[in-house]
């Protein structure tokens, strides 16, 4: 992408979030209150965070829908390491843990053995469920959070900004350099563009794609340690919720600048979180929210497929559309 | 009269010319080869026939009558039947089912039974027409390829209209006593008074079967014999195939003496791809293989380069020897493969050129890590001025450019890896004239620093750059690599296994 498109890009994105911000605005001033903007990129780090890790496993051309279920096996052994007394560092590293190796497991069943992605990643992601049922028989773990400091991950702040989305933005950073500034970042989108050219290119294909879903598991249990900091109890649906909006911001991010990356997800995110924000506050029903994300995600892979976008282009000198 | 008569037939693409004047006659009840290398005219002719294409100029009548083709339902209607080079067939269906698919129903209708029994008496009514011996009731999955290349023909002829059967490199899958079954059914057909056009790379195939032969030279008809009278006359049909200009798009040959052995091969076998394949290939040489499509070529060169596993004999670098198991093993060792496919196998055509340049050696394209952004801008601009890239724009897509000009960016890869060794195969399969003169003259300068290996099925390529030859026959090597193989015997080599 030149830089000239890159601008294009970046100023159509900025046109739809003022278009959004502004009818949101109007209907209710408090949109653009301080409280409300924080209160919304706090939203934001939980789902930016885990998609992310997602955007890996999409650059390399897969799917991985076990996160949530990782994600919440994540929390549980998170919340049970902290309620059996343990340091915080180890709880959120033992959390962290589950997600990478639980990713590798995803990684080498689909690379070296050639699983499919999709069925694989359900029925390890069911799996991290039923795990996460072993601590406390479901019932959700909240012993010893007030005293741990985890609350202080959601409460704290980090150079003037709320300490969630300072880590986002550091995930975000790490994300940016790997895929987009190293040698790395070549071999996943090369990985994604054409696996046989990239390893007749000498790329490590296999690892590559193991990498992919060890950083979305990695990722996952990373966002479901904000969630947990923010809600003050770990249960076993705390990552469900994360799927749609996982997967609608990196192909609405994708749609909006033409394939994938670090900075699309982060703009699809905020694109999602704005939204999601937005009708909270015009108190339209939670549960529409789900309906919306969804028509977000299938405007957005329809966007990104080469031949819509690819007529879009020639309809639109500029691309503008307004999702929702 | 003749059963199918084409006057004068033209058709051009673009500014190229497919077909020029071409006349061509068939009688009922012959089967008639059709010769000529890869892009002399013969699929432009059988896609005319077929309906694929339609011809610019020109006439053709069947049976004296004059008729428009243009569309595959009009040659169907016109009684031509095709059978493709690879017939698509249902493997869980059986045979009888496959040959009447898409016409299961007898009646008209979403809710009309689909008739087994119908099928069934309607294949044994297609049987009774063309006494083959074949059990159609077994699924297609289950059948040796011979039988599945005749379910794909009595497929084409399942209308009681076809008179003219085209089979477009049928035996390019079948083993030797298939081959034979198969010349068998092709003489019950020729019996029935059909008239069938065979289309084959093997010359020894032609006289075994075919009563007459026309050969195709860069779009034009060069000569039709009989198979007998050719025989008689002891007429060369490679000559008449090739061109007899070599054309000036090849560098001179180098005056001095190759260098050092580089990269040799002793032995070199791979079950069912290629056997026995020994050379040796210099600094400061170009040592080409030429061979047919299906003749091992493809997998001998990915062999070479760790792609695919040999099965016995020894690779040796710098008079080491080596064993690759992957390409990024082949690549660190110093051999560089472009590859016959560079669409699949050698670019990411979504990505730009910096991208696809610096994607085989990334280790140079980085610094701890990071990849070094203006360098690597530098380092592509300078060799997409050494490749002469058209147009130069780093910044664009590989799809958007031509395909010289992406077999240039994958040579530019080449380059960029800095390798002792040189795969090429078939460097120039769509690329234009010009763009092929200068990817040769780039092979002339690499084989100056390394050892070049060219490997193609176009017989003058390979002739035309190499300093010495050898053919690839079914997989065995024709002899040994020679400076003084002479193009007909390289070609009599590569297409019917002799040595001369």
């Amino acid at each position: 992408m030149t830089r000239t498109t890159l601008f294009i890009r970046i100023l159509a994105f900025a046109a739809i979030v003022a278009v959004i911000a502004g009818l949101f605005w109007l209907q209710n001033p408090a949109f653009l209150s301080t409280g409300n903007i924080r209160a919304l990129m706090r939203h934001m780090s939980v789902n930016g965070v885990a998609a992310l890790g997602l955007t890996f496993v999409i650059v390399v051309r897969h799917f991985d829908l076990s996160f949530p279920g990782v994600a919440s096996l994540g929390a549980m052994t998170m919340g049970w390491l902290i309620a059996i007394g343990q340091p915080l560092s180890l709880a959120i590293g033992g959390g962290l843990a589950v997600g990478l190796l639980i990713g590798i497991f995803n990684g080498i069943a689909i690379a070296r053995f050639k699983l499919p992605d999709i069925v694989t990643t359900i029925a390890t992601g069911g799996l991290a469920i039923g795990f996460s049922y072993f601590y406390s028989n479901g019932t959700s773990i909240s012993r010893n959070f007030f005293m741990s400091g985890l609350l202080d991950i959601n409460d704290g702040r980090f150079l003037g900004l709320d300490r969630p989305f300072a880590i986002l933005l550091g995930a975000a950073l790490v994300g940016l350099l790997i895929l987009n500034a190293s040698r790395f970042g070549r071999a996943f989108y090369a990985t994604g563009e054409n696996r046989t050219a990239a390893w007749y290119s000498g790329v490590p294909v296999s690892a590559i794609v193991i990498a992919a879903f060890a950083l979305c598991g990695l990722c996952a249990c990373l966002s479901i340690v904000l969630l947990v900091a923010s809600s003050g109890a770990a249960n076993v649906s705390a990552g469900t919720q994360l799927l749609m909006p996982a997967f609608a911001a990196v192909y609405l991010g994708a749609a909006l600048f033409g394939r994938p990356s670090v900075l699309a997800t982060l703009a699809g995110t905020m694109l999602m979180s704005l939204m999601l924000n937005g009708f909270t506050l015009l108190a339209i029903p939670y549960y529409y929210s789900d309906a919306i994300v969804s028509t977000v995600l299938i405007l957005a892979i329809t966007c990104f497929d080469p031949r819509i976008s690819g007529a879009l282009r020639r309809l639109l000198p500029t691309r503008k559309e307004t999702p929702a | 009269m003749s059963l199918l008569e084409m006057r004068g037939i033209e058709k051009r693409f673009g500014d190229v010319r497919a077909l020029a004047d071409v006349d061509f006659e068939l009688e009922a009840g012959e089967i008639h080869a059709l010769l000529g290398v890869n892009g002399a005219g013969k699929s432009t002719l059988i896609k005319i026939l077929s309906g694929v294409y339609s011809k610019d100029r020109g006439s053709i009548r069947i049976a004296g009558d004059e008729i428009a083709l243009g569309a595959p339902r009009a040659a169907i209607e016109a009684g031509i039947a095709v059978v493709q080079q690879h017939p698509e067939l249902v493997g869980d269906l059986t045979g009888a089912e496959n040959i009447f698919l898409g016409q299961e129903h007898a009646r008209a209708g979403l809710f009309s039974p689909v008739n087994a029994r119908d099928i069934r008496s309607r294949a044994a009514r297609l049987l009774d027409r063309f006494p083959i011996d074949i059990d159609l009731d077994r699924r297609v999955e289950d059948m040796p390829a011979v039988d599945r290349e005749i379910v794909a023909i009595l497929h084409a002829l399942r209308l009681d209209s076809a008179r003219i059967l085209i089979l477009d490199e049928p035996t390019s899958t079948l083993t030797e006593r298939e081959k034979e079954s198969l010349f068998g059914m092709m003489r019950t057909l020729r019996a029935q008074g059909l008239a069938i056009i065979y289309i084959t790379h093997h010359l020894d195939e032609v006289f075994e079967i075919a009563d007459r032969f026309t050969v195709f030279r860069g779009g034009r008809r060069v000569a039709m014999h009989g198979v007998a009278e050719a025989r008689q006359a002891a007429i060369s049909i490679p000559n008449l195939m090739l061109d007899s200009v070599a054309g000036e798009v090849f560098p001179p040959r180098p005056t001095h003496a190759a260098g050092d052995i580089v990269f040799e091969a002793r032995g070199l076998t791979r079950q069912g791809d290629f056997q026995d394949v020994s050379f040796a290939a210099r600094r400061g040489e170009i040592l080409g293989i030429f061979g047919l499509v299906g003749s091992g070529l493809d997998e001998l060169s990915k062999a070479l380069f760790g792609a695919l596993r040999p099965d016995s004999g020894s690779l040796h670098l710098h008079g080491q020897q080596v064993a690759f198991r992957s390409p990024a093993q082949a690549l660190k060792a110093g051999v560089f493969l472009v590859p016959g496919d560079r669409r699949t196998e050698g670019l990411s055509m979504q990505e730009n050129v910096i991208f696809n340049t610096t994607l085989a050696n990334l280790g140079r394209a980085s610094l701890g890590g990071f990849l070094r952004f203006g360098r690597n801008r530098r380092d592509a601009a300078a060799l997409a001025a050494r490749v002469d890239l058209q147009p130069r724009k780093l910044d664009r897509p590989l799809r958007g450019y031509s395909g010289g000009n992406q077999q240039k960016v994958v040579i530019a890869k080449g380059l960029y890896r800095e390798a002792d060794v040189y795969i090429f195969v078939e460097p120039t399969v769509g690329v234009d004239i010009g763009a092929r003169a200068k990817i040769y003259a780039l092979m002339r300068e690499l084989s100056e620093k390394a050892a070049v290996i060219v490997m193609s099925s176009d017989c003058n390529e390979v002739f035309g750059i190499a300093d010495r030859t050898v053919a690839l026959y079914k997989g065995a090597p024709i002899g040994v690599p020679s400076r003084d193989t002479t193009r007909d015997h390289l070609l009599h080599a590569g297409i019917m296994g002799e040595a001369v």
